[in-house]
């Protein structure tokens, strides 16, 4: 009985082991080809073990063929910057989806989530129009707003706050706290993994993202990550430089890879709470 | 007092430079780097260099991703009312944007300056004049243009008996030379697969063939259910499943010269923007020819020209156009031709010397500018990149052995001629 779910345990283990490795190649890949000498071609650049001495040279010239200091510092303004104003917007919306009463609430609710329907590219030009009637073309806080207001992220706050008893805000205002109070005192510190979650993806999201950027910022000091990364990685007519490339790549996502590494027990805390309650 | 006459110039600087700010006109450059990144750099650099040579007009550079990406935000800026006062686009796009109605005729500059279309293409290679004018008027200046170009390995044609000088001439040698230098783990031959790029390289292997892929003087039509593009289809069908000297699949252009820098394929048919990329990279021997022909030699030309988006002020207008005047030099295409590795579209850039010198060095940039005078325009039709991926989506099920070339060419035509049709209804179908 014992040895089998030993065996059971071993089959498991190693079932997982495989689905990490399969799942982290790309990765690995990038790795290994980042710090390869010769960066061009040649039959070993698929090779997923480091058989060459390590040079950075990849990385000196990827840092070279752009202004990454400025790039990470625009990057980082507008991923946070969309994640603060967010996370107000997505928990006062969340909050009146949720717990307040008035007319056509439920209406205006799944009005509002069909804008997860739309595919993005059909906005750009309405969205750039207003972008510069407004006089944000070419800044970050053009790049920033139409993510203001997040349809996924008050569908996920209005869900998390229903699953919270109303014992608790009850309880909250016998005791003489206004609706704010309630939010800010109660709900919200309950909700804190939904708002771990949501962080999560949004980083992610506007980290990562290219085509609004690129649409509209104009100035090479105004640049993001992507757009940087996508100056040597988009060329068609030349040859591929995958040591360059590996080496952009990892760049721009070293900065995530290290906070969630940093923040990894929060996280995991936060999805493990979550799944106990539910 | 010295310090007072200083801080008073100072002021005065201060003072005084607004004024000199508000009489300079700001215009945008946007510009796609279909190549290597390193060019947005020296793209940069250059517009660095225009804007300190004069006070008139201040011109900010602006990376926006690839041909595709590069067209979009044009066209997104230019209905938000931020139109580009110079753009780099894909030369084929020139006459797509033009009946879509999003750049302007630089006519009006010509007469302006007493010139005339004519004379002011004199000095462009002829296969370059097409692009550049839609209906009788110059609408965009050539700036970087390539060619396809055969690629070899000598090292592998000597290995297998071949002479190392005598890249093949015809398709019929090429097949043979093919054969020979196949083996296990290296293929004789490889054409790119990739979207855009296969389009490109299947109207080369039809003009070869003799056809004509696409009515140069009607954006109307294209000629794809034709013998000589059948024929080209299925030359490369057969290359793959007959010949067995190509590799099944779809190889897009940066998978296609690794491995002919890996010595995984001997022969490549790419474009000659690839030219510096091989010569910095490649450590065996190698050599490059002529597209091989079956009827004629002919081959498209790509790249890029220099446009005019609509909505600009007056003066936005005649600063792009000292800009764009300025880019397209003898010697500032010369440069840029020597830093890219795409030829330079004006004739006269050839007769400085530094670009003599620059050919005596280099070979292999002789056969592309003795191949030139085979060019001819590029396809360019309304719609044209979906008119395009028609063919291409074709191809590549050709390339993956799901379909048979016969097949392939009358499905591409039928789904060309229905994304044409509501051109040809306004045009050429639209009676009296």
């Amino acid at each position: 009985m014992r040895r089998a779910s030993v065996r059971g345990g071993l089959v498991v283990t190693g079932l997982m082991v495989v689905t990490v490795f399969l799942w982290s190649t790309p990765f690995l890949w990038t790795l290994v080809a980042s710090f390869r000498p010769d960066n061009s071609g040649g039959i070993h650049m698929a090779s997923l073990l480091p058989d060459y001495t390590p040079t950075l040279a990849n990385f000196i010239e990827a840092l070279e063929s752009g202004d990454f200091a400025v790039y990470y510092l625009n990057t980082a303004i507008v991923a946070f910057g969309i994640l603060a104003v967010q996370i107000v917007t997505i928990s006062l919306a969340g909050y009146a989806f949720a717990r307040l009463e008035f007319p056509g609430r439920d209406v205006i609710f799944y009005v509002f989530l069909l804008q997860l329907m739309l595919v993005p590219p059909i906005l750009i030009v309405p969205n750039l129009r207003m972008i510069v009637d407004l006089g944000l073309y070419n800044t970050l806080l053009g790049v920033m707003l139409p993510y203001f207001a997040s349809a996924f992220g008050t569908f996920l706050m209005r869900q998390t706050f229903r699953q919270i008893p109303r014992d608790f805000e009850e309880a909250a205002t016998i005791d003489g706290a206004r609706w704010w109070q309630v939010l800010w005192h109660v709900l919200l510190p309950m909700a804190k993994p939904g708002l771990v979650a949501f962080s999560l993806v949004s980083l992610m999201a506007h980290w990562n993202e290219f085509l609004w950027p690129l649409m509209v910022l104009n100035e090479p000091s105004k640049q993001t990550l992507t757009v940087g990364l996508a100056s040597f990685a988009l060329g068609t007519e030349g040859g591929k430089e995958w040591g360059l490339l590996a080496a952009g790549t990892l760049l721009v996502m070293l900065p995530l890879l290290a906070l969630f590494a940093v923040f990894q027990r929060q996280f995991i805390n936060s999805f493990m709470f979550s799944g106990l309650k539910g | 007092m010295r310090w007072f006459h200083s801080l008073a110039a100072a002021a005065a600087v201060a003072t005084l430079a607004p004024a000199i700010a508000a009489a300079q006109t700001k215009i945008d450059f946007f510009f796609p780097v279909p190549v290597d990144g390193k060019l947005a750099k020296e793209l940069q650099r250059l517009t660095k260099v225009y804007n300190d040579s004069q006070k008139d007009v201040a011109v900010t550079p602006v990376y926006a991703g690839n041909y595709d990406d590069a067209k979009l935000k044009a066209q997104a800026a230019a209905a938000a009312g931020k139109p580009p006062a110079v753009a780099l686009m894909s030369a084929n796009y020139i006459l797509d944007l033009k009946i879509a109605g999003d750049i302007i005729s630089l006519e009006p500059m010509l007469k302006a300056e007493g010139t005339t279309r004519e004379k002011f293409l004199s000095d462009f290679w002829p296969a370059l004049h097409a692009n550049a004018t839609v209906d009788g008027e110059l609408y965009g200046i050539p700036y970087q243009n390539s060619t396809p170009l055969l690629y070899y390995n000598k090292d592998q044609f000597k290995e297998v008996g071949l002479d190392p000088e005598k890249p093949p001439q015809t398709w019929a040698e090429l097949v043979a030379d093919a054969k020979k230098l196949t083996k296990d783990g290296r293929w004789g031959f490889q054409l790119a697969g990739g979207y855009d790029y296969i389009g490109w390289l299947m109207q080369t292997l039809v003009m070869t063939n003799g056809g004509r892929f696409f009515n140069e003087e009607y954006g109307g039509e294209v000629y794809y259910d034709t013998a000589s593009t059948l024929g080209a289809a299925q030359f490369v069908e057969d290359l793959v499943f007959k010949h067995k000297v190509m590799q099944q699949g779809v190889l897009d252009g940066g998978a296609v010269s690794t491995n002919f820098l890996a010595g995984k394929v001997s022969m490549m048919l790419l474009s000659t923007g690839s030219l510096s990329f091989i010569r910095e990279n490649m450590k065996s021997a190698y050599g490059v020819g002529f597209v091989p022909k079956n009827v004629r030699n002919a081959v498209p030309i790509g790249g890029g020209s220099l446009v005019m988006f609509k909505g600009l002020s007056e003066e936005q207008k005649q600063a792009g156009w000292k800009f764009m005047k300025w880019l397209t030099t003898a010697e500032t295409l010369g440069g840029w031709s020597r830093f890219t590795g795409y030829f330079a579209p004006r004739k006269s850039s050839y007769d400085l010397p530094e670009m003599k010198d620059f050919i005596a060095k280099n070979p292999d940039a002789k056969v592309a500018l003795d191949q030139l005078p085979y060019a001819k325009p590029w396809t360019a039709t309304y719609q044209t990149v979906a008119v395009r991926k028609a063919l291409d989506d074709e191809m590549q099920a050709v390339l993956n052995g799901k379909k048979k070339a016969p097949q392939a060419v009358k499905d591409a035509q039928k789904a060309a001629d229905a994304l044409l049709k509501p051109y040809d209804d306004q045009t050429a179908l639209k009676l009296p």
